[in-house]
């Protein structure tokens, strides 16, 4: 059955490609009909047990060994809402049906990469998941072509992103040929044993390949392309990469790797508390200082990605459950803030924070929603974003980690500072003459951008219900 | 599963870290996008020896064949997808210089 999940996407592409040129336009619908599908299906529990006679053989035939669990339930539900929001905001922004065509059949190639990381149980399918998912990116990156006279930095952001990826992958083989040197096998049970069994080889091995991933996730200090290349994707694009690729290619493989080999391994620990406390610190102030909407947001991701890092540095059963929850929030509310960034450029045709100024009151929507996702982000209750923090800080407390938890607590304050500067600057203040006419966005981009708020203040409200499930299904 | 690791591998990491250094001193060293791309293979190449080393002294022939097939089918995709990209810049810019590359701040 969870070869579904590989197959349905898969054969979508095929299918969208085999329809005559003039039925393109529907694209959009079929990708939307497949991720409303993933997220049905994150809601099926249990889906891993069944087994449906043919496609059990596929696991044979394709060598891979796949399963679900609770946290490849939280990823799947990340990548179906993200994504549809994606495809929502493509239909606004990308004028040409052949653009929405071909955004629409990347989008089913990433998804096809991302339910592969989901569900892998090797160091291998792990790396071929990661690559499928970012080629297809390297493409979506680049392939929209700009309106004549805006500046094009597409070619640059894509191209630092190749070159890492590329880095990062050399890095992710390599430590795949010294566990089979060491272990004679490239399972994640296998990897654990070698951990656990204190063999120097293996420790080479997982650092390799956490530093492959923390290259595919952006963190500090290997963070240089994120920004380039959130700002130079065109919109949908960016809120597809921000809401699930960075995070399903390098933090989901963290936290899947973490969780199955990291028990009780001290040194694994320490380098994922100091990388995590080091990204937070330097990407929230390389976010204070930016001029630029998209690069800040792009700024702060990498900051709440170190927080997910750091709870996995602490006590791991309610670590992994924090950074679950956290990971979700996140993707919920950056890729909201995303589509409003979105809504912006499209409206006034810049995303310089300089030049906007008191746009609050013509576009009450877009404000109003970009606050809910900063201040979740920030971590203010009664918003999501603050149980997941509260439950970061209280994994470090467990494993008496009090001086990382004072890192996460204080980081949040300039969380708070830079998004209240992006909300000042932008929204509030004095109009300017000539954003007098702007008017509210179209409702095709407040659907996704009210819809994604609404999550966040639900989740943040029902709380004690969600951890339930979470505590049940994640740990 | 322990495995006793023999001399003669050093040989062959020696030519893996040689092959490894190669590449990346070919990315580093020229302004071409092109001979950056030969210097992504010449990377990619030499994690495939690897990988025919590790399976090699692991005695997990079949492992490592099933996987060094693997690695090359997904270097032909980024290759193909990393030319196209190079291509779309050279038609946009007429240039293939890296230093064209270096707009962005911040």
């Amino acid at each position: 059955m969870s070869d579904l999940l590989l197959l349905v996407p898969f054969v979508a592409v095929v299918l969208l490609n085999l329809l005559p040129k003039r039925a393109r336009a529907a694209a959009l619908w079929v990708a939307f009909g497949v991720l409303a599908l993933e997220v049905a299906a994150a809601f099926v529990d249990r889906f891993a047990c069944v087994n449906y006679g043919w496609l059990a053989s596929l696991d044979r035939v394709l060598g891979i060994h796949l399963a679900t669990d609770g946290l490849s339930e939280l990823l799947m539900l990340c990548a179906g809402i993200v994504g549809m929001a994606a495809l929502l905001v493509a239909r606004k922004t990308l004028d040409e049906t052949n653009e929405q065509f071909y955004f629409a059949n990347l989008v089913l190639v990433a998804l096809v990469g991302i339910n592969g990381i989901a569900m892998v149980r090797d160091l291998f399918s792990l790396y071929v998941f990661v690559e499928v998912t970012a080629v297809a990116t390297f493409i979506l990156i680049t392939a929209s072509r700009k309106a004549e006279g805006l500046e094009d930095h597409a070619f640059e952001g894509a191209w630092k992103y190749i070159l890492l990826s590329i880095i990062a992958s050399v890095l992710m083989l390599t430590s795949i040929g010294f566990f089979l040197l060491s272990t004679g096998d490239i399972t994640l049970d296998a990897a654990k044993g070698a951990l656990a069994s204190q063999q120097p080889l293996a420790w080479v091995a997982m650092a390799l390949f956490l530093c492959g991933l923390f290259i595919k996730g952006a963190l500090v200090p290997f963070h240089g392309w994120l920004a380039d290349a959130y700002t130079a994707a065109p919109a949908p694009v960016s809120v597809f990469m921000a809401g699930v690729v960075t995070k399903a290619s390098g933090i989901f493989a963290l936290l899947r790797i973490a969780s199955s080999t990291l028990d009780g391994a001290a040194p694994g620990r320490e380098i994922l508390l100091v990388v995590g406390a080091v990204t937070i610190v330097v990407g929230a102030f390389l976010a204070l200082t930016q001029k630029n909407m998209k690069r800040m947001l792009a700024y702060s991701s990498v900051s709440q990605m170190g927080y997910i890092v750091l709870a996995l540095g602490g006590d791991l059963r309610l670590g992994i459950v924090a950074a679950g929850l956290h990971f979700f929030n996140h993707a919920i509310s950056k890729s909201q803030l995303f589509t409003n960034a979105a809504a912006i450029e499209r409206e006034l045709g810049t995303l310089d924070m300089d030049e906007m100024g008191g746009i609050g009151s013509r576009m009450p929507v877009t404000a109003g929603t970009t606050a809910v996702a900063s201040l979740s982000i920030a971590g203010l209750p009664p918003l999501a974003g603050f149980w997941s923090k509260l439950l970061i800080v209280l994994a470090l407390w467990n494993a008496k980690e009090y001086g990382f938890a004072a890192v996460a607590i204080l980081a949040s304050l300039v969380t708070l500072a830079y998004f209240l500067s992006l909300q000042r600057r932008v929204f509030f203040g004095k109009r300017e003459e000539r954003w007098a006419k702007v008017r509210e966005t179209a409702p095709g981009l407040l659907v996704p951008a009210v819809f994604l708020a609404l999550i966040t203040i639900a989740l943040g409200i029902g709380f004690p219900f969600a951890l339930k499930i979470l505590l049940g299904g994640g740990a | 599963m322990t495995i006793v690791i023999p001399q003669s591998f050093w040989l062959y990491f020696t030519f893996f870290a040689l092959l490894l250094i190669d590449g990346l001193w070919c990315m580093l060293a020229t302004r071409n996008l092109v001979r950056v791309l030969i210097g992504i293979e010449i990377l990619m190449k030499s994690v495939t020896f690897f990988l025919i080393v590790a399976g090699y002294l692991s005695g997990r022939m079949a492992l490592a064949q099933a996987l060094v097939i693997t690695v090359i089918v997904i270097e032909v995709v980024v290759v193909v997808v990393v030319a196209g990209v190079i291509l779309g810049f050279f038609r946009k810019r007429d240039s293939l210089d890296v230093r064209n590359t270096r707009d962005m701040k911040g």
